[in-house]
């Protein structure tokens, strides 16, 4: 029956509903492709200068790199460059001196002409000289314009891997040197590149607005304009996906996240770097009794990789030594000696804390970042040690105080969590040279475990490889150094985690995502219906 | 008024320092760098070393806090760490909509929670008064995160009435975009205005002058509108002013929730990435807004009581 109340109850509701007059969030537009990123807003569009790996998104449409990969994946050898804003490149005999011929013809944005060595020149030593990565090119002598469509680059030391370890870096992307000296700091907003896509605008708040570059040198981008958009709140986000108000959203990275948001919402993709990150687990060499590799051993075979996988799937894979397997230095289980393959085995790693001095286990304080993929590995860790007797007990910080106590030589078992590339020099460089030995003023380098300060280390081995001239005596060192980090024990490699990115059902990107950074083009993106 | 106005302002002069002192130093004791988080985890030593050279992080506390207090003099707040923004075009940029939200939501809590007390009020003890009392209830209990999480999944993803995120342009397009933050905010502290305006008017229902009003054959709605409402105004106002400071300081959440600009979500990031000029910058704001919040409450009060004068 139908009573008063109930009709102007009615009413009230069709009427708030019809005076809002908005049932839908957002209205299909085929041209546009907005992509949300964890951030709250934009900090520039200079590739030299971002400080937020967000920023790198909108970088990666508008510049380009002289040579690059396939979309969607890492350069793991040298013969997986491809041409981009540079047609061809050749090393000298000692491996010291790269010579890249550059395009002809490639115009910058809004009129900023054409491409030529200079502004490449420019934009290399401007990344040497200053800017988020310097010491990434230390190793670069100098970079000269030997012709107006000509750049060689001096190196110090031979560099096999210099198409990965330097020119598919961001930092060096090249940029407008005419448009930069004009806009001065404005560049960071109003940045001239020669990618598939130009700036708009650059909205603080909102995100970045960019439309296709009319006078692009290779095959057009497939959308008319694309939305670089910020939105932090992963609850926010993902709304923003499941109601269709954006297109793409960089993902969760929690224990379940993916699998949720397909329940919600049917016909998602999910694009999916591997490895993405490495997850390495250092162990505090002048922390007791970590010092004693029994007791590391002890927990290399504690820990179920298999099931921090589980947990994180399908984002996480299986890694056996510091290197992913699908990496050039990288051991897949079976190609390693059987002893030092690090299998789960909780009698083995109980006869090892035996043997270690500790055979009722032992107590251990650790401090853990709050960002959820470092929480979900920790509490997973700590359980699987509970069961052989190490009780974990940890303390949940901030990032960045986190990171802080990390470098103060305040953890015991520190994870680090970074997109690293197939370039293994960097990687040892970073995370297991002395050079890189962690102190306790906050001044020192990753090396959280003092490797090579407290324990013999693998200086010699880097020098060695540093002076190879070729990709397969690098490799071949690179091995070496793999396998005697394995043996020593100063950290472990645990379960990658990938980057990923959940798209929606009428969006294809072009290309599969297989590996690479943290961000990737958008070029060949459509949205269809 | 206008010495008087200008007194208070002066005499709130040391209240800000203090707390821009309190901040700048225990934003520095806390553990976090600001290199790292600006330049990422990988970075090097000697990158590190460069960026704390560059943003005068490297200098003594004592030398760095000078150059703070030399930049506040002429309103120059820095530049901040993460980008190549000043902090004063940060600041800018969010606060619009950071009033905006606050505004609308105490607007929207007035509207909603004075007539809900009054109802409470004259029916004591009856159902709208145990109903008054029960959302009461419900809206200290909730956070404001918690229900803006709700509403944004029934009114945005469920019926579509509402966007998703974002402030939206112009006049319609911001006010479409903050009614549903704004509804978080007020729905929580009506139901603070709520109880407020039932317990004021109820005091005042109890007075003499009302029942002398009563024996006089005013009407009932003469009594409680003219003589007991505007009287009971009086205590209402300061938590009105209460109320906005609490509805400032909610919109921090309800601003990441609904990916809204704001000086909140601003301040929480930076917090985040140890970006201290940004960190200062926005308590400033947040300090002048209380400030000046309480200084708009005592004038209120003087013309609301008129037996209040002020002494300046």
């Amino acid at each position: 029956m139908i009573t008063r109340r109930k009709l102007l109850g009615t009413a009230a509701i069709a009427t708030a509903a019809t005076g809002l007059g908005a049932p839908t969030v957002r209205a299909a537009n085929a041209d546009t492709l907005k992509f949300a990123s964890a951030a709250s807003g934009p900090r520039t569009a200079d590739p030299n200068r971002t400080t937020q790996g967000a920023d790198n998104w909108h970088c990666a449409q508008i510049f380009e790199y002289l040579a690059s990969p396939e979309d969607g994946d890492f350069g793991k050898q040298p013969g997986d460059f491809k041409p981009a804003l540079a047609t061809s490149w050749k090393t000298s005999a000692d491996g010291k001196t790269w010579t890249f011929a550059l395009r002809q013809g490639v115009q910058f944005h809004k009129g900023h002409g054409e491409m030529t060595a200079d502004d490449v020149v420019h934009s290399f030593m401007r990344a040497k000289a200053g800017g988020t990565a310097v010491s990434n090119y230390a190793n670069i002598t100098s970079v000269k314009a030997s012709g107006k469509y000509e750049v060689a680059v001096t190196l110090q030391n031979p560099d096999p891997m210099f198409l990965g370890s330097v020119i598919f870096t961001k930092n060096v992307m090249v940029v407008s040197k005419k448009a930069e000296e004009e806009k001065g700091d404005k560049f960071g907003t109003d940045p001239i590149g020669t990618g598939p896509y130009q700036v708009d605008s650059f909205e603080i708040q909102k995100g970045v607005f960019l439309s296709r570059h009319p006078q692009y040198w290779g095959e057009a981008g497939r959308m008319a304009k694309l939305q670089c958009l910020y939105i932090a709140d992963s609850t926010a986000r993902t709304l923003a996906l499941l109601s269709g108000d954006i297109d793409m959203m960089e993902a969760v990275r929690a224990p379940g996240w993916i699998q949720q948001v397909q329940g919600r919402k049917s016909g998602l993709h999910f694009d999916m770097t591997a490895p993405g990150s490495f997850n390495t687990l250092f162990f505090n060499l002048s922390k007791p009794p970590l010092d004693r590799l029994e007791i590391r051993q002890a927990i290399a075979h504690a820990i179920d990789a298999k099931a921090i996988v589980q947990a994180l799937t399908p984002m996480s894979r299986e890694t056996y030594t510091l290197n992913p397997p699908n990496y050039p230095t990288g051991f897949a289980h079976d190609d390693l000696p059987a002893e030092l393959r690090l299998d789960y085995d909780q009698a083995k790693a109980k006869a090892l804390l035996k043997a270690g001095g500790f055979p009722n286990g032992f107590k251990i304080n650790v401090n853990v970042s709050q960002r959820p993929d470092y929480r979900s590995q920790y509490l997973i860790i700590q359980e699987l040690l509970r069961k052989v007797g190490i009780e974990v007990n940890l303390s949940i910080m901030d990032h960045t105080a986190y990171h802080d106590a990390n470098r103060r030589n305040l953890n015991t078992l520190t994870i680090n969590s970074s997109s690293l590339p197939p370039v293994p020099l960097y990687v040892y460089d970073l995370y297991a040279a002395s050079g890189a030995n962690m102190t306790e003023d906050g001044k020192g380098g990753q090396n959280y475990s003092h490797y090579g300060v407290l324990l013999p280390g693998v200086d010699d081995l880097l020098k060695q490889m540093l002076q190879t001239t070729s990709f397969d005596d690098y490799v071949k060192v690179g091995r070496q150094v793999e396998l005697k980090i394995q043996r020593d024990l100063p950290m472990l490699g645990l379960p990658t985690l990938s980057y990923t990115v959940a798209r929606g059902p009428n969006v294809d990107l072009g290309y599969e995502v297989k590996g690479g950074y943290a961000y990737w083009s958008f070029a060949k993106a459509t949205i269809t219906g | 008024m206008a010495r008087y106005i200008l007194a208070r302002l002066l005499g709130a002069i040391p209240t800000v320092f203090l707390v821009l002192t309190l901040v700048f130093f225990a934003m520095r004791i806390l553990p976090g760098d600001p290199a790292v988080a600006a330049l990422g985890d990988n970075a090097q030593p000697a990158q590190l070393a460069q960026y704390r050279a560059k943003m005068g992080l490297d200098a003594p506390l004592p030398l760095q806090y000078v150059h703070f207090l030399a930049g506040l003099a002429v309103l120059d707040f820095g530049q901040s760490f993460m980008s190549d923004t000043r902090v004063s075009t940060l600041l800018l940029h969010n606060l619009p909509y950071t009033i905006e939200l606050t505004v609308t939501a105490v607007l929207i809590g007035l509207v909603l929670g004075i007539p809900l007390g009054v109802l409470a009020a004259t029916h004591r003890n009856r159902l709208p008064d145990d109903a008054m009392r029960i959302y009461s209830l419900i809206g200290y209990a909730i956070p404001d995160f918690y229900l803006g999480a709700i509403l944004l999944v029934v009114f945005s993803l469920w019926l579509g009435w509402f966007p998703i995120n974002g402030a939206g342009t112009g006049f319609w397009g911001g006010l479409y975009h903050v009614i549903l933050p704004a509804i978080t905010l007020a729905l929580l502290k009506s139901a603070f205005i709520g109880r407020l305006t039932r317990a004021s008017l109820l005091d005042v229902l109890g007075r003499d002058y009302v029942r002398t009003a009563r024996a006089k054959g005013a009407g009932e709605r003469r009594v409680i509108y003219r003589h007991g409402l505007r009287n009971a105004l009086l205590p209402l106002s300061t938590g009105i002013g209460l109320s906005i400071l609490a509805t400032l300081s909610g919109s921090v959440a309800v601003e990441l929730v609904f990916n809204r600009p704001g000086v909140g979500q601003l301040l929480i990031e930076a917090i985040h990435q140890r970006d201290y000029p940004v960190i200062q910058g926005g308590v400033i704001i947040f300090a002048l807004f209380v400030v000046l919040v309480n200084l708009a409450m005592d004038i209120v009060y003087v013309f609301v009581d008129p037996r209040v004068r002020v002494q300046a």
